[in-house]
């Protein structure tokens, strides 16, 4: 009894001491950790606006794929929208930024964070990945599937077909829901 | 006092331990697809493994036997959790680029291994030794598949990106004709065997068999 009384002390004294350092390194770490997300996030939204005049957020609630809409203006006029897009990668969650004309096509798109597998499904946040979407949405489908992009666009996403899929889904709810927006809200 | 550089030596090549004692492999298969993730798992797993082993080894004394595995994943857990965070903070180009990889460290063999197999019975300077040298080799090793694989698998070598470079290098004739396969998880599987192969022939023709 005694012997496990001390053996339960020593791990809790090693689990204290473990706690100190933890505690000690997320109070240093946490506030970097927020403001360098926000200001990602401001960049990826800076981003994908093509220049237009960013708006004010409406949260959306129980709409499959889109958790927000931002507005996009030009000269006081509506011009389109950026989507707040999340979906299911083969690593997990997957948040991204979508623009779209008020048509329905998807412009600029990035993705702000994911779990995918390091240099398979982590290229879909590369520069250059989300241009095989672009003005898809509206009169040309969004590519869903491997068939339906080119020969080097199939090649580029050998090994990482479920988080190529899941953004693809992302992008085309995205653009269904400013389709069913009728070109305004 | 007189330092056992063999302790160092070792985990380079004659004990090395991915190709030799054959530990890791998880995150070696599984990050060794860009030069970049194998540098930034390498610095990972050296400070994890070097806090561990010092760790462990200073407190051989007064970690009793029977509860020495609960009280090291502790020890290796918390430097995991650790280097994350400060990864996370600012390095955050290799923190993402790691993904799941990074806390995986947790459960890397070479960890726990090296602090039952060694730490918990030698010398905080010798277990100092011992992790800097199989951090070492864990780092070549590493960096040779994931050099071999990229190389061969996108005609590419991704460092890391410092002013106007962009990090990538591409490699002329392998970038036009890249071997797909070598990318992914068959591929690593693949030149895992012939390195391994190649490291034994090396370790049996230096026996003279």
């Amino acid at each position: 009894m005694t012997k496990n009384i001390r053996y339960a002390l020593i791990l809790l004294s090693i689990c204290a001491v473990a706690a100190f350092f933890l505690a000690l390194t997320n109070s240093v770490t946490a506030p970097v950790i927020e403001e360098m997300s926000i200001q990602a996030r401001l960049k990826a939204l800076e981003a994908v606006s093509g220049g237009l005049e960013i708006g004010e957020q409406t949260d959306l609630d129980n709409t499959p794929f889109v958790q927000y809409t931002i507005d996009l203006n030009e000269g006081g006029k509506r011009a389109g929208y950026i989507l707040g897009l999340v979906t299911a990668g083969y690593g997990g969650q997957m948040t991204l930024v979508a623009s779209y004309n008020l048509d329905g096509a998807m412009q600029y798109a990035q993705l702000l964070a994911h779990s995918e597998t390091p240099g398979l499904g982590s290229k879909a946040a590369d520069s250059g990945y989300m241009d095989k979407f672009k003005d898809t949405g509206a009169n040309v489908p969004v590519p869903t599937a491997k068939a339906m992009l080119s020969d080097s666009d199939a090649q580029a996403i050998s090994g990482s077909s479920v988080t190529f899929t899941a953004i693809a889904k992302a992008i085309a709810a995205g653009s269904e829901y400013v389709k069913g927006l009728g070109g305004g809200k | 006092m007189k330092l056992n550089w063999k302790e160092l030596t070792k985990g380079i090549f004659k004990e090395n331990p991915v190709f030799v004692i054959v530990l890791g492999l998880c995150p070696v298969l599984g990050v060794s697809t860009q030069v970049s993730n194998a540098i930034g798992m390498s610095a990972g797993v050296l400070f994890v493994l070097l806090f561990s082993n010092i760790l462990v080894s200073a407190l051989r004394n007064f970690i009793p036997d029977s509860i020495h595995i609960p009280a090291y994943i502790v020890i290796i857990a918390s430097l995991v959790t650790i280097t994350e965070l400060v990864m996370h903070a600012f390095v955050p180009a290799v923190y993402s680029a790691l993904g799941v990889y990074l806390p995986l460290i947790v459960v890397n063999c070479i960890i726990l291994g090296r602090a039952e197999a060694f730490a918990s019975r030698n010398t905080v300077v010798d277990s100092i030794l011992d992790a800097i040298g199989m951090s070492i080799g864990f780092a070549l090793s590493l960096t040779l598949i994931a050099a071999i694989r990229e190389l061969m698998g996108n005609g590419t070598i991704t460092l890391f990106p410092m002013g106007s470079f962009d990090g990538v290098i591409n490699i002329p004739w392998f970038y036009n004709n890249p071997i797909r396969v070598m990318s992914l998880a068959p591929g690593a599987l693949l030149l895992m065997g012939f390195l391994m192969a190649f490291f034994d022939w090396n370790t049996a023709r230096k026996k003279g068999r």
